[in-house]
């Protein structure tokens, strides 16, 4: 475990501000909470093997570690933790599966139709259900059939002195090709050239299933990917909050990743949202938007919020005419990642969402807004409601959106 | 006054009397303990923990030495619940002169302490806190035993061999008659009232009070208490013993011990073993020698200092405490004054109390003239049978799969209330202090900020405490943890010291309770 | 973005200051590492816990050197109007102290406080039963019998048997109507007529009135809180009412990020540096509210050499003693409890030689030096004021 991580367990003074907070601890007594899984239970680790599996109840949303008042880092150490748990106790064949979306993606895409058909097939989840323990009911989204990567291939960026590079991550390429195309479309709306080099998955969701070693080669291949444009002093981009977190800090925090490619990257490295918001506050974003008379409650990722970046989306979308944004105060939407496809974690992640899906229902509203992708999808699970990236408002209002196929679900 | 006959009377509760105690009650003589305060709540419950492999005196001390891995292997296989088999390096740090090396492992050939030399990269890799700059590191057996249960075992185990313990039970005098000790009178510390014990034989064995308890027999045993301070650290910053690879000195040696990391020690002969200050000077010093192990010691928290107080004897006057051998010395009155009936045991470590409670018993025997064979060096203590070690994760390793966290009153120590209980209707005490050496309780970082509050509620109604006692309970353990944590106070103790302050001034209001 | 001023520290002094800044039409944004101390200490805005006087008249008596005393008593009084405005359901002001029992059955003096504690209020005696719900946080025959022993206080415990996971749950499970009624069919047959029922300060959290309101009712007589170990519900509540009315009056809170350094040119604050996941940024305001308290949330720091630091601004400390920084008496008023940030009339903290070290930049709560609140029970009293006056005077400034 790095020092940063571990000894920041000295700072703990048993205040339980994290315990108030954790969506998780709250609903179910399987995970005894930050305090107890962390700071507490890491004094009695480190000698000999993992003595605690309920630390894999950790969804890994960083909420404790933002709310700590003192500088422990959390959720970090129980991320080590259960990589250290998973290390002793060998990681089973379904964390291995869902925690490789890229590789799910190319073997769903050419198949869309009938993977998306598998899906959805109540027989065919229930078996995957009994034999792999992934939950039946649990979010799948479906496979778009084509790559955003193919579609970058083909696009001709606009010829410019202001460049950017962007990293789409996994949910874009495979899930939501049309998002994608709307950052793309944004950027270059605002004068930018818009780079895409080819890239595969960041490891995160290797790393939440506790699998270090694949998840550092991972992240160090997409950093590989990145770094000579960061070397450059071109700006990254990504859509994806979680794995835009993933490269500003889980790599170096928690998989101990420590190079100077890996500094450039994570520097370079912005939110979009906090990009534009960027753009806006040196007076280079264009605000020509149209009216966008529609309202919209909006959800701030766990992850996002673990950027430390405030909301920017909110900002942005404030710049629209007549849209009504409602900011949610839920925490966290329950899916963590790949945490709600499990069987045993999925009521669990239904109950953490509960307050948000009320929010986002009674709030009335058709679409709501979400920076992560699988956070979208959990929303759309558990309220019907459509979810979209503020992008894709931003798009709209822009008067950009050509006939494409946007979103999921 | 009541009276009771015993053949053995032993006089002191650390780990010597303890050792004494059981060896004497398993060798099937009549057996009374006394102890003024708690068991083991003198030096035995003050030290560093360290189950020596010798190696610390292979050089200095080989009597000890050898004392030490002998003893060291004994206890591995009697008492290996008490143990956390830690294993322990000495290394060379750039402070130390390399060439020490030789000679300690020419000192540890000598006395049979294994020792090994490995290269820096794989003690490193071992240690990875450990100071890069390291010209050399040996292996050696040393260990980490918990003295609150190898004493408590001792005693349960003496108890099931019909001896009777008396804590909280003073001597008030020796008892002479015809020249020879014939028993003691003991003042019950708690009550007030006295109790007249006729032994046929004395041992004792009150560790750095020796002479105090021989002079009330007339005799003059010269013990020098030796003042030695640790600091505990928030947690394993290492996982093995480090020792400083040279001839022994203050702040040498960093200990693993259940959850946290114990600094030690220091050498400082004291008047009174009951008066121990931690100074500023000696703090300072143990985070200086911190730093030369483990690079950023400061920075890392400290939870509690304490001061414990070597027994060490000496034949005559010494200038410095630290020439004075580790070895143990038993003092046979009836051949060295003339006095019958009374046996002392003291000098040695916690690691060779087996040892010294063997050579006090045969001489106990010798006097009654029985002849009975010591069986400690087989039999395991209660606890000990299977011949386990102690891992470090046991305690959280029992409270899964499902985890009571309602239940949990001491969250740093995870003792669960049905424990507490146990304990509080076990120890029958009003003093949390007792209960904290029975199960750790308020020992973790907090210091009690949290469990104090409920362990005094949960023990007003355990024990029907009235409301003043109660009070007392809870004050005098705030006083307590006080004493051991304001000589450590800055960087994150000193956060965790305010918000303790917030929450039994600020919250609970203690300053405000009838007493 | 530039702010029009830029708070540091979510406790209670620092919404105080946000707030009132952002109800003059300022743009605040106040951003924290964490969040404070509300979700430990309990929710009473206790000014000086003194008992036969009025706080009015204790303030009055102040050394020079403590913060109160920057303040004429009519402020801290506005003060405490300005929050009963603002946070719903506080009794009490400067006149006289409520004397409320903490959890081991000690008096604890409080200027204002919730209405859920204030029928806990001892001064007129009366027949007192306090409530257990098997919470590990809570012993009511203890407390009970510290209390019983006052004059006209007759007090007692019960323990009323109920499975749950802590204080959180029984807060959430308090807010159904179903535990309300178990626990008032447990209790009725209990009670004598005139008895005030006390329970563990965790009835509720987002329906905290009604969850109090609707047990009196249903047990027919007063109903109050004990605050007790952290976590604090009433504080948690506190603190939503807080951060709730600064959102909505347009303010910005930012959890997470650490302060670290401040940029400073010609004796003024330009801006604050904040840490976020990758990298820095710098949050530039015309002010700054320092509101990150004192040691035991990170505002001031002891290192293992006895030196003691004011860690965003690295400020002047006032008050540090010289050695002993400790005596070796618990109870004792300890030679370090006052040392802090030492602030002139504006609450701009000075240095030695009682000059600002900064035009623009403020301090207010556990910051300052000269109390020693979790003695003195002064402790969100003087977040409150300090956090109020720091904002009325920087407005005025402006």
């Amino acid at each position: 475990m790095t020092e940063l991580v571990r000894d920041s367990l000295d700072h703990c003074v048993k205040c339980t501000i994290c315990e108030t907070f954790c969506p998780f601890s709250q609903v179910t007594p399987l995970f005894p909470g930050p305090k107890y899984v962390g700071p507490q239970a890491e004094r009695y680790r480190g000698a000999g093997l993992s003595p605690d599996a309920s630390v894999d109840y950790c969804s890994g949303c960083g909420i404790c570690t933002q709310v700590c008042p003192q500088g422990v880092k959390i959720a970090e150490i129980n991320s080590q933790a259960r990589a250290q748990l998973w290390e002793d106790r060998g990681i089973p064949l379904r964390n291995q599966v869902i925690a490789r979306p890229s590789v799910l993606g190319r073997l769903g895409t050419p198949v869309a139709p009938l993977a998306n058909w598998a899906l959805q097939n109540r027989a065919i989840r229930l078996l995957a259900h009994r034999l792999v323990g992934i939950h039946y009911k649990a979010p799948m989204p479906k496979f778009a059939g084509h790559t955003f990567q193919r579609w970058a291939k083909r696009h001709r960026s606009t010829v410019s002195r202001r460049k950017v590079v962007y990293f789409h991550g996994c949910g874009t390429n495979y899930y939501e090709p049309g998002v994608g195309e709307m950052v793309v479309a944004i950027l270059e709306h605002n004068g930018f050239h818009v780079r895409i080099p080819p890239q595969d998955c960041c490891g995160l969701p290797l790393q939440s299933n506790g699998n270090f070693p694949a998840a550092r080669k991972y992240v160090r291949r997409l950093i590989g990917k990145l770094a000579p444009y960061a070397h450059d002093g071109w700006p990254i981009v990504a859509n994806s909050t979680s794995c835009g977190l993933m490269l500003k800090r889980e790599a170096r925090e928690i998989l101990e990743v420590g190079d100077e490619d890996l500094e450039a990257v994570s520097a370079a490295t912005h939110d979009i949202c906090e990009f534009l918001l960027g753009l806006h506050e040196r007076g280079e974003l264009r605000t020509d938007f149209r009216s966008l008379p529609l309202t919209v409650p909006y959800h701030a990722p766990c992850q996002q919020r673990g950027h430390e970046i405030g909301k920017p989306a909110l900002d942005l979308l404030a710049l629209i005419p007549d849209l009504r944004v409602i900011e949610l105060d839920a925490d966290c939407c329950g899916i963590a990642g790949t945490y709600g496809l499990k069987k045993e974690k999925y009521a669990i992640s239904m109950a953490v969402g509960e307050r948000l899906f009320r929010d986002v229902y009674e709030s009335g509203a058709n679409v709501a807004a979400c920076d992560s992708e699988t956070c979208r999808w959990q929303i759309e699970h558990g309220t019907d409601v459509h979810a979209v990236h503020p992008v894709e408002l931003l798009y709209r209002a822009y008067g950009l959106d050509a006939p494409v196929a946007v979103g999921a679900g | 006054m009541a009276s009771l006959e015993t053949e053995v009377l032993v006089i002191g509760g650390g780990s010597t009397g303890a050792g004494v105690v059981r060896d004497a009650a398993m060798r099937g003589l009549k057996t009374v303990l006394v102890e003024r305060k708690d068991l083991a709540e003198g030096t035995t419950g003050r030290f560093h923990g360290l189950l020596h492999s010798g190696g610390r005196y292979a050089v200095k001390d080989p009597a000890a030495a050898k004392e030490c891995i002998e003893e060291n292997l004994i206890l591995r296989r009697t008492a290996a619940d008490c143990i956390e088999d830690t294993g322990g390096l000495f290394v060379s740090t750039p402070w130390d002169d390399p060439a020490f090396g030789d000679t300690f492992v020419e000192g540890c050939r000598a006395t049979g302490v294994p020792a090994e030399e490995i290269s820096v990269a794989e003690a490193l890799q071992r240690e990875p806190r450990l100071h890069p700059g390291i010209s050399r590191a040996f292996t050696v057996p040393d260990a980490s035993i918990d003295a609150w249960k190898l004493v408590w075992g001792c005693a349960r185990s003496a108890q099931e061999h019909g001896a009777e313990i008396l804590i909280y039970h003073r001597v008030v005098r020796l008892e002479r008659t015809d020249g020879r000790v014939s028993g003691a009178v003991v003042r019950d510390e708690l009550t007030g009232g006295e109790l007249r014990i006729h032994a046929d034989v004395v041992v004792n064995a009150a560790g750095a009070w020796a002479g105090q308890i021989a002079e009330l027999a007339g005799c003059r045993v010269n013990v020098l208490p030796g003042k030695g301070i640790m600091i505990a650290m928030n947690h394993r910053l290492v996982n093995t013993v480090l020792n400083r690879c040279k001839m022994p000195a203050d702040g040498d040696i960093l200990v693993p011990i259940r959850t946290v990391s114990v600094i030690g020690t220091t050498d400082t002969r004291v008047a009174d073993p009951d008066e121990l200050e931690i100074t500023e000077a000696e703090v300072q010093e143990m985070l200086d020698e911190g730093e030369k192990l483990v690079p950023g010691f400061r920075e890392a928290r400290a939870l509690r200092a304490w001061a414990g107080a070597r027994p060490l004897f000496a034949p005559e006057e010494v200038a410095d405490t630290r020439d004075v051998s580790r070895s143990h010395a038993l003092i046979d009155h009836r051949d060295r004054d003339g006095v019958e009936g009374f046996v002392t045991i003291t000098g040695g470590k916690t690691t060779t109390f087996r040892l010294m409670a063997e050579v006090a018993v045969d001489a106990a025997c010798e006097q009654l003239g029985v002849d009975r064979p010591c069986r400690t060096a087989e039999e395991p203590l209660p606890g000990s049978e299977g011949g386990e070690f102690y891992t470090l994760g046991s305690r959280v390793r029992a409270r899964e799969p499902v985890p009571q966290l309602q239940g949990i009153i001491c969250e740093c120590e995870l003792i669960t209330r049905e424990r507490l209980e146990e304990a509080m209707e076990w120890r029958h005490t009003p003093n949390l202090d007792d209960i904290r050496r029975t199960l750790r309780l308020g020992m973790g970082p907090c210091q009690g900020g949290f469990c104090i509050y409920r362990a005094t509620g949960i023990l007003h109604g355990v024990e029907r405490l009235d409301h003043l006692a109660a009070n007392e309970s809870l004050l005098s353990f705030l006083q307590e943890r006080w004493k051991g944590v304001h000589p450590i106070l800055y960087g994150d103790q000193m956060r965790q010291a305010r918000l303790d302050d917030w929450i039994f001034q600020g919250l609970l209001g203690v300053q405000r309770l009838p007493t | 973005m530039t702010y029009d001023t830029v708070v540091i520290g979510a406790g209670l002094a620092g919404l105080t200051a946000a707030l009132r800044l952002v109800e003059e039409g300022r743009q605040v944004i106040l951003v924290a590492k964490g969040v404070g101390s509300t979700h430990l200490a309990p929710a009473t805005i206790d000014v000086l816990a003194v008992d036969g006087e009025s706080p009015a008249e204790a303030l009055s008596k102040l050394p020079p050197e403590h913060p109160y005393a920057r303040l004429p008593v009519e402020v801290v009084a506005a003060s405490m109007e300005w929050f009963k405005a603002r946070v719903a359901g506080y009794r009490g002001g400067l006149h006289e102290n409520f004397l409320l029992p903490t959890a081991v059955g000690a008096l604890k003096p409080s200027a204002v406080v919730p209405e859920s504690m204030a029928g806990g209020d001892l001064r007129g005696g009366g027949h007192f039963v306090f409530v257990g719900l098997g919470l590990k946080d809570f012993y009511p025959a203890y407390l009970a019998e510290n209390l019983d022993q006052l004059a006209d206080v007759s007090a007692r415990g019960i323990e009323l048997t109920l499975t749950h996971e802590g204080s959180l749950d029984l807060a959430r499970r308090f807010e159904q109507a179903d535990l309300r009624e178990v626990i008032t069919r447990q209790l009725s047959a209990q009670l004598e007529p005139d008895e005030r029922v006390g329970f563990p300060a965790v009835l509720g959290l987002r329906q905290a009135a009604e969850v109090w309101r609707d047990l009196e009712q249903r047990l027919e007589r007063p109903v109050f809180e004990v605050a007790t170990l952290p976590p604090s519900l009433s504080g948690m509540r506190l603190y939503e009412a807080m951060s709730e009315a600064l959102r909505k009056a347009g303010g910005r809170i930012l959890i997470g990020p650490t302060v670290v350094a401040a940029e400073t040119s010609n004796g003024r604050v330009e801006g604050v540096v904040v840490e976020q996941a990758a990298r820095s940024t710098t949050l530039r305001a015309r002010s700054f509210i320092l509101a990150t308290g004192g040691f035991a949330s990170g505002g001031l720091q002891l290192d293992s050499r006895g030196r003691i630091r004011e860690t965003v601004f690295d400020l002047p400390v006032a008050g540090a003693p010289d050695r002993p920084r400790f005596l070796p008496t618990y109870l004792e008023e300890q030679p370090l409890d006052r040392v802090g940030v030492a602030v002139d009339k504006q609450f701009r903290p000075t240095d030695a030689d009682g000059k600002p070290s900064y035009e623009n930049l403020y301090a207010a709560g556990a910051a300052l030096a000269g109390a020693a609140p979790w003695r003195e029970g002064s402790g969100n009293g003087l977040s409150v004021a300090t956090g109020y006056a720091a904002a009325t005077i920087l407005e005025g400034a402006q």
